[in-house]
């Protein structure tokens, strides 16, 4: 797998809105080891997600650079950004998003399929996933016809079946009960331990947060705190989440 | 599965969505497939009318005169030079062509009738009635009598000449003619017809006799004749014929002294042919705007279509997809819409065209014929179809649903990923 380190340098992301334009993330500047299963904690609108679609390439930055491994995600261009995503970046949002036209096993070989790779391959690793997170027997189904659980356990796999170095995961958990969310977990963790995937999660759920070898926490666009190990604040709840960040 | 196959399983079930919104679009194309076909079959009845009735009473299809018959028409001037030529054997080698259907001689002379005291002038035609009838439907148009019969003297004669002359069938009329020798020809024939066209000019000047009468008033040998007329098996590809007809005259025959003059109608009928034109390019041009209509309408439902799946957009372009491929899919949408439409739209344009071109309706019962361009018409809705049609309108239906999707493929595109994911 490759070696992805994600580093920030002084990265700005303002809206342009009347009156006043929206400075959502100010001058962040930081560096996420290859490897690492990372959560960027805050309230909404702290920033979190706007900077997790910065690193993948989903949105440009105002001021600063990006680099993931090697790549200065701030000066590719739109075709290279996709590139890099398709071969080394998994994505999991928080609405789950599967395509609701492609079953569950279309949906999950999607980025397989993309990179060409033969449909006896896609087929055996998508089936060997499922079955790994509880998701055999459902390989046919529509997402409209899976549980929010089951749909957002298919959105994982869509997003680590590739084996890409680095997932960026916005509010996975927020729409799942607690023994789905531990199971979902549980699975990132396991893939984390044994290919090295880096995990890089937006999110305000404090079963995540707990489950996070480094904790970031911002504020009004700000980092606020960047701890090892950190454990759960009191106050933090499992609020209903949102991905304005 | 390749990924653009991939491309084309999402545009397909995309299109099933919402099957309603599908159906109606598709019925939209469908129907601007069946306007265009039968506007474009009504068009070209109406020139096959035009261009039928406006040869099929005199004028013929395709005419070979001698080469410098036209356009003073002297009498001297027949096929083959003074000598003629053998009109058999010539109309032969006329009918051998594979497009030529039938092929008529005739003989032209100025002159004129009296009976009694009246006298008009008029235009002397020759013909070999047997033969002219499977070309011209001049002899078709007799109102009373009958066609005049070889060595008997006996004349046809337009309405209004009779009307001129007072004349009757059974009538004798004096025709004095001036002679290929100099002298002037006169006899003494019976009317046997009379015919009405419908044509001012042909029913007040024209007497039709044999064609070996009018060589023997006129003094001339019975292989002399001014014109040899004939019918086509496609008329809208006449020119084409009639040059293919002037090459296969000269290489069947090089050693014949006069060169023949080989003249389709679009050059005898000019204006007929400029109608023609016009007529195909109004339909032409109503054609492009039932489909420019199409194209806003098939637009607009896609781009509701792309607006209502930003989001899916902004999800594949996460994953690592192009535009590019993000546009494709908008466009498979549009080619597969467009396949739809057009199957549609052939089921249901065939039968009606085939049942409308066997059984035109008939529409004498509200209207009278009318004259148009020197030409009658019959109060028929003709349809007409050739392979064109189809084939044309088709692409052009694919072309509307392709170009109609390329703005919506081209916004899919534009799809901020985080914006939309954000619902912004």
């Amino acid at each position: 797998m490759t070696d992805l380190s994600v580093r920030t340098e002084d990265v700005w992301k303002i809206y342009p809105q009347e009156p006043e334009p929206v400075e959502a993330v100010r001058g962040i500047t930081l560096e996420i080891e290859s490897g690492d299963f990372v959560a960027m904690a805050g309230p909404s609108g702290c920033g979190k997600t706007t900077l997790l679609n910065m690193i993948g390439g989903l949105t440009d930055a105002t001021r600063g650079r990006i680099w993931v491994g090697d790549h200065e995600m701030t000066r590719m261009s739109p075709k290279e950004r996709a590139r890099l995503r398709l071969d080394h970046i998994g994505f999991v949002f928080q609405a789950y998003n599967l395509l609701p036209v492609l079953s569950a096993l279309e949906n999950a070989e999607f980025t397989l399929l993309l990179r060409g790779v033969p449909a006896a391959e896609r087929r055996r690793r998508v089936h060997a996933l499922f079955d790994e997170i509880g998701l055999e027997g459902l390989a046919d189904r529509r997402p409209g016809r899976l549980s929010g659980g089951q749909q957002q356990r298919v959105a994982v796999a869509r997003a680590v079946v590739g084996e890409p170095a680095l997932v960026l995961a916005d509010e996975p958990t927020a729409n799942l009960d607690s023994a789905a969310s531990a199971s979902l977990l549980d699975t990132m963790e396991r893939l984390n331990r044994e290919h090295g995937t880096t995990f890089v999660f937006a999110t305000h759920d404090p079963r995540v947060m707990d489950r996070a070898r480094r904790l970031i926490r911002l504020v009004d666009g700000r980092i606020e705190s960047d701890e090892r190990d950190a454990p759960v604040r009191p106050g933090e709840t499992h609020a209903p989440a949102t991905s304005t960040g | 599965m390749s990924s653009d196959a991939l491309w084309w399983r999402v545009a397909w079930r995309n299109l099933w969505r919402n099957a309603h919104r599908t159906w109606i679009t598709a019925s939209g194309l469908a129907f601007g497939y069946f306007a265009s076909i039968v506007l474009v079959g009504l068009t070209d009845g109406m020139n096959a009318e035009l261009v039928e009735n406006g040869t099929r009473l005199m004028v013929g299809q395709v005419q070979i005169h001698a080469g410098d018959y036209l356009p003073e028409r002297n009498m001297h001037r027949t096929i083959g030079g003074y000598g003629g030529t053998d009109v058999e054997s010539l109309l032969t080698r006329i009918e051998d062509h594979p497009d030529i259907e039938h092929a008529t001689p005739r003989l032209f002379g100025g002159g004129l009738l009296s009976s009694g005291e009246r006298t008009v002038a008029g235009l002397l035609l020759g013909v070999d009635a047997e033969r002219e009838v499977h070309v011209s439907t001049l002899l078709a148009t007799l109102d009373e009598g009958r066609l005049p019969r070889g060595g008997a003297f006996e004349v046809v004669i337009g309405q209004e000449m009779a009307r001129q002359l007072e004349a009757g069938v059974g009538d004798e009329v004096v025709v004095v003619v001036p002679a290929a020798d100099g002298s002037m020809g006169n006899d003494l024939f019976t009317v046997s017809g009379i015919f009405q066209t419908g044509t001012p000019g042909i029913d007040r000047d024209y007497a039709v006799l044999p064609l070996a009468d009018l060589q023997s008033l006129m003094a001339m040998a019975p292989g002399r004749i001014h014109e040899i007329v004939t019918t086509v098996t496609r008329s809208r590809e006449t020119p084409a014929i009639a040059a293919s007809l002037a090459a296969a005259l000269e290489t069947t025959a090089p050693e014949d002294p006069e060169p023949l003059d080989v003249k389709p109608w679009t050059e005898l009928r000019p204006e007929l042919h400029e109608a023609v034109a016009l007529m195909d390019s109004m339909s032409f041009v109503i054609v492009i705007i039932i489909f420019a209509m199409a194209v806003f309408g098939v637009a607009n439902t896609m781009l509701i279509g792309t607006f209502e799946r930003r989001r899916e957009f902004a999800v594949i372009r996460a994953l690592g997809t192009t535009g590019s491929s993000v546009s494709r899919t908008v466009v498979y949408e549009g080619v597969m819409l467009g396949a739809i439409s057009l199957a549609a739209g052939a089921l249901v344009t065939w039968p009606v065209m085939v049942w409308w071109h066997r059984t035109p309706p008939d529409l004498s019962r509200w209207l009278r014929g009318f004259e148009w361009t020197g030409v009658q018409w019959r109060p028929v809705l003709r349809v007409e179809y050739s392979v064109d049609a189809p084939v044309v309108t088709g692409v052009a239906l694919f072309a509307t649903a392709i170009f109609a999707a390329a703005y919506p493929a081209w916004r899919a595109t534009r799809v901020p990923p985080a914006d939309a994911l954000a619902d912004r």
